[in-house]
């Protein structure tokens, strides 16, 4: 089958990119926040100490440049094999191993490409215009660094206590980039792209912003770090699954399989909404008047706030997808450069390395909307696999035969096995989650702009208020984030 | 100050039209029309389409080249469907020079020219949906079935487009039985290909809010444009000259024309073409069942290839409507006068009656949906 | 190629077909053609061409509401505007032509045909086409602008006499058939 071969086509090539673009990221990282330091420690004087503190403070910004650049090359050259596997064609695959080169070369022919400002435009705009779009990016992420390393000590520096709040104000700055080129570039198509864009950021950032605040209420914290670490233990922890909301079942399932740990002995000689009573919370069951003794009432009103909280959560997870679709202009919702109207929306005029600004943008937006989606929905680097069927099946074994496999390299820093762990899941997960926007990309029309407006402002918009305000209630009796 | 208490309340701001030059270098005006829209908003209130970019001088050239010559060159008129304009000079030429065509060429004739229209509607599909906004994906699974239909036309024209098959008089080859074989396998899969395409399509929700009570063309207005083919009989018109003025083979042949029983927006538009390929596929199937033996051409396919003297109009179903080819001979090598009626030029001369009011997202979508060449525009 | 059509055998002038004889019942008189591939043929002067088509058009049973075409034909001694018409609900045919002799054409102008784009939308783009490729001006068109060549060329192509201007390209080249 062709097919398949074109696929395991596809799957080793983002292997390679993968290991392309974190290895040259970590060893950025290892040598300036490391190994610079290391050495420097020997000298003992301020400006030796000075000089290893500016390196280990640069660190995360170094990463954030090594990494955008090849990440956006290879996003690009994923997607267009991905689109190709999609619509039976090959894709990209002469320049270089199978293609592997393709988006450098194209890279390095945008760099060379003529820099062309149109006559009658507004230069100093025109210029600013791709640098505000861009830097956002660069700096918008910062917080989610330290959440998707698991909270490795060079990126501390950059977590915030109000994380996802700073992410998002950051996040929507690039509009203002678009409304700029737009206006700057002389060009009806353009300004009619630019204000579009901005018509359109207004309208689905409300729903974006609703639904991350409901995870937000869930966990009740802003700090991206310890929404990720709330949700350690396996997939029924994630917030998307009602954060915890299901841990009676997990628990029962747990002790159906398990050796029966002496522990848990006693909990497994009980009845099902005993193990329910797990999940909720017991002050607010007496609140509303039903103290003990009631446990079957209580245990049928905690499993049908369970389903609510989980279906909440399920909209709410769809309507920041949805919503962080049209904030990065993805089909259908790439109204500002819709192709087949406005030639190509605010980046009409725009050629060689301001095009490679915007191109990189979008590319990296899409990154961060999908990291964002993964940490703040599905676990950030936790295992999808329960703990207690991950211990079952040996994965406490395999972890230290891989540790003690790289005992070397983690002795000197090289390898930090909780981050590395996060890492490869956080990675599959973000990566699963731009697949899935290629997808889209792959299947759907666009919408006209009319319509766009009337499905924001009227489905999602109170769609995502009623969300907002079931996971409200739902929370109050479920025991959500307890106990991890 | 006596003025201070004067206040002016008339608005300050001032709204106008704006001009929006669309073309001949945007991406979806399908080659190289130019329309000049002023806008109100995002609202087109008048267009001017500006046509002749691709212009050739099809009919220059036909008094200027031999009717052998000129054979080859009107396949260029509408790439995407070379068949039928061999096939309306073909008859033309042969109404007008009294020459029998052999029976095996004209069911050979219909053969290729319904593949041709399945390959003409197929790409229309493509490309519709790009003109939509579905830029990767969907558009490509059109082109897979398109690809296997020029393969065999290639296979017995030599030319996957531009292919001169169609001759005064008859037909330039005959098919092998190994190409029939596989067109019947093609006849056998192609239904299933369609059920995908509009179980992609159909009913995606997206596609209907975009296609679904745009551009509506009145049937009234219609006629009076003289708009022909699926535009007109998505809007109620039963005119097919399959049908309505047989010829060739085709009172011989089983098949609906699907004719719709009210105004026909852009969803009908699509939804009737898609039928059209379904009959399409079975027409063939009925031909590569019926097929004779036989000679394959009634006139000697030679250089000095002379039509008689004399004046008459032949016009053949195209994907795009009627399809009419208007020559006059004077019994020399080459014509007196040859006249083009394209359908897409007829059709295209509605546009601005349906884009009126419309928003300029719909532009693209309304375009579209009236399926225009534009080297069969310009000629 | 500045042959003429040969002159086809003089044939018995017929009574007037269907089309004629409608005409000629609502008092408009026509000069029937021999006829082109068996479709009826009439020659109609040009001061009557717009009462005859409303009344083809709008008549119930001939019903001739589809202008297929209108071309232009620059013939021996005559410039001829013709009209195919049909039907889209009945199967009449009906070739009009209107027929301008060159010796009435003033010097320097272009043969004038009355338009019909007023009352029939679709001659509207066929007209403009028609002036641009060979040059008969229809007077009452709403917008006479050349369609398909752009709108400074000079001459009209598809006059007989027609020379292209000689450039460059056809400098190098005087075999060329440019």
């Amino acid at each position: 089958m062709r097919n398949g071969a074109e696929i395991l086509k596809l799957g080793t090539l983002t292997l390679v990119w993968w290991c392309i673009i974190f290895g040259a990221v970590w060893a950025a990282c290892y040598i300036v926040g490391i190994l610079i330091p290391m050495a420097l420690s020997s000298y003992e004087s301020d400006a030796a100490r000075m000089t290893a503190e500016t390196c280990r403070a640069l660190t995360p910004i170094l990463s954030v440049l090594v990494f955008i650049p090849i990440n956006a090359m290879f996003m690009v050259l994923f997607e267009r094999r991905g689109l190709a596997i999609f619509t039976v064609r090959l894709g990209p695959n002469r320049v270089g191993p199978d293609g592997y080169l393709q988006t450098a070369a194209d890279a390095v022919k945008l760099l060379f490409k003529e820099d062309i400002t149109p006559r009658g435009a507004d230069a100093f705009m025109f210029t600013l215009a791709p640098i505000v779009f861009f830097a956002p990016s660069i700096f918008g992420a910062m917080p989610l660094l330290a959440a998707v390393t698991n909270y490795h000590e060079l990126f501390q520096i950059v977590n915030l206590p109000t994380g996802i709040f700073f992410i998002l104000a950051a996040s929507s700055v690039p509009v203002v980039g678009i409304v700029m080129g737009g206006w700057a570039s002389n060009n009806k198509y353009s300004l009619v792209g630019g204000l579009r864009s901005a018509a359109q950021a207004i309208s689905y950032e409300i729903p974006l912003v609703l639904s991350l605040v409901t995870v937000c209420l869930m966990a009740g914290t802003l700090d991206v770090v310890q929404i990720a670490k709330q949700q350690a233990g396996g997939i029924l922890n994630w917030n998307i699954f009602g954060g915890g909301a299901l841990r009676g079942l997990d628990t029962a399932l747990a002790l159906k399989f398990s050796n029966q740990p002496p522990a848990l002995q006693e909990l497994s000689q009980k009845s099902f909404d005993q193990v329910l009573k797990s999940s909720y919370v017991e002050p607010t069951m007496q609140a509303i008047g039903l103290g003990a003794g009631q446990e079957g009432l209580a245990g049928i009103i905690a499993a049908f706030a369970v389903v609510i909280l989980i279906g909440s959560i399920l909209i709410a997870y769809g309507l920041y997808m949805t919503g962080a679709c049209a904030e990065i202009n993805r089909i259908p919702f790439d109204l500002p450069e819709a192709e087949s109207e406005l030639v190509s929306g605010y980046n009409t005029e725009y050629s060689g390395i301001k095009f490679a600004i915007f191109f990189l943008a979008e590319f990296t937006n899409l990154f961060i909307v999908a990291s964002i989606a993964a940490v703040m929905f599905l676990g950030g680097g936790d295992c999808p696999v329960p703990a207690w069927l991950g211990t079952m099946l040996g994965g406490p074994v395999i972890e230290s035969m891989i540790n003690q496999a790289l005992t070397p390299l983690i002795q000197i820093k090289l390898v930090d096995p909780p981050t590395l762990f996060a890492a490869i899941w956080v990675i599959l997960k973000v990566y699963g989650i731009v697949f899935f926007a290629v997808l889209i990309r792959g299947t759907l029309p666009r919408f006209r702009i009319d319509q766009l407006m009337d499905f924001g402002w009227k489905r999602l918009i109170p769609l995502s208020l009623i969300v907002f305000v079931l996971v409200v209630f739902a929370r109050e009796f479920v025991n959500v984030h307890v106990g991890s | 100050m006596a003025t201070d208490t004067e206040v002016d309340l008339t608005p300050r701001l001032k709204t106008d039209e704006m001009l929006i030059n669309m073309g001949p270098q945007h991406p979806a005006t399908h080659g190289v029309l130019r329309l000049i829209l002023t806008l109100d908003g995002e609202i087109v209130r008048h267009t001017e389409p500006i046509l002749g970019h691709l212009h050739r001088a099809q009919e220059w050239q036909g008094q200027n080249r031999t009717w052998f010559q000129y054979q080859a060159l009107i396949d260029r008129v509408d790439y995407l469907s070379g068949m039928f304009t061999s096939w309306a000079m073909a008859r033309a030429c042969e109404v007008v020079d009294g020459c029998e065509v052999p029976e095996r060429a004209e069911w050979l004739r219909v053969m290729v020219s319904e593949m041709n229209r399945i390959t003409s509607h197929l790409l229309w599909l493509g490309t519709y949906l790009i003109d939509l906004g579905a830029m990767f994906g969907f558009p490509f699974y059109p082109f897979r079935e398109r690809e296997k239909l020029l393969e065999l036309f290639e296979e017995i024209a030599g030319q996957r487009m531009m292919f001169n098959y169609i001759r005064i008089g008859g037909v330039m080859r005959n098919p092998k039985d190994a190409w029939l074989s596989k067109l019947k396998r093609f006849t056998e899969e192609f239904p299933d290909r369609v059920d995908e395409y509009e179980a992609i399509v159909t009913e995606n929700p997206i596609f209907l809010k975009r296609t679904k009570g745009v551009g509506i063309l009145r049937k009234e207005l219609g006629m009076d444009y003289g708009i022909t083919g699926p535009s007109i009989r998505a809007s109620g018109v039963n005119i097919d000259l399959r049908r309505t003025k047989p010829y060739s083979v085709y009172p011989k042949l089983k098949f609906d024309v699907p004719v719709n029983d009210r105004d026909g927006d852009t969803f009908d538009r699509y939804i009737f073409r898609i039928r059209e390929m379904r009959e399409s596929n079975e027409i063939i199937k009925q031909c590569l069942d019926m097929l004779p033996q036989g000679e394959i051409s009634g006139k000697k396919q030679i250089a000095g290839l002379r039509v008689k003297a004399g004046e008459g109009f032949a016009a053949v179903e195209s994907p795009r409507g009627t399809l009419g080819c208007y020559i006059i001979s004077n019994g020399s090598d080459r014509a007196y006068r040859i006249k083009w009626r394209n359908p897409s030029f007829c059709n295209l001369s509605i546009l601005p009656e349906l884009l009126k009011n419309h928003p300029i997202a719909d532009v693209m979508a309304i375009f579209g949906s009236i399926d225009v060449i534009l080297p069969d525009v310009d000629r | 190629m500045s042959e003429t059509p040969a002159a086809k055998p003089p044939e018995e002038p017929k009574g007037p077909g269907l089309c004629g004889q409608f005409l000629k019942d609502h008092g408009i008189a026509t000069t029937r053609l021999p006829d082109s591939c068996n479709v009826e043929t009439i020659e109609i002067d040009g001061a009557h061409l717009e009462a005859a088509m409303k009344l083809l058009r709008g008549s119930s049973e001939i019903k001739l509401d589809y202008l297929v075409a209108v071309s232009g034909v620059d013939s021996a001694d005559t410039f001829d505007s013709v009209y195919q018409l049909w039907s889209y609900t009945n199967n009449n045919e009906l070739i009009v032509k209107v027929r301008v002799k060159k010796t009435d054409v003033v010097e320097g102008q272009l043969p004038l045909v009355p338009s019909l784009a007023r009352f029939w939308s679709a001659a509207n783009w066929h007209e403009r086409e028609t002036f641009d490729l060979v040059g008969i001006r229809y007077y009452g068109h709403p917008y006479l602008r050349r369609i398909l060549n752009v709108w400074d060329w000079d001459g009209h192509p598809l006059r007989r006499d027609y020379k292209q201007l000689v450039d460059a390209l056809n400098d190098k080249a005087p075999g060329s058939m440019r």
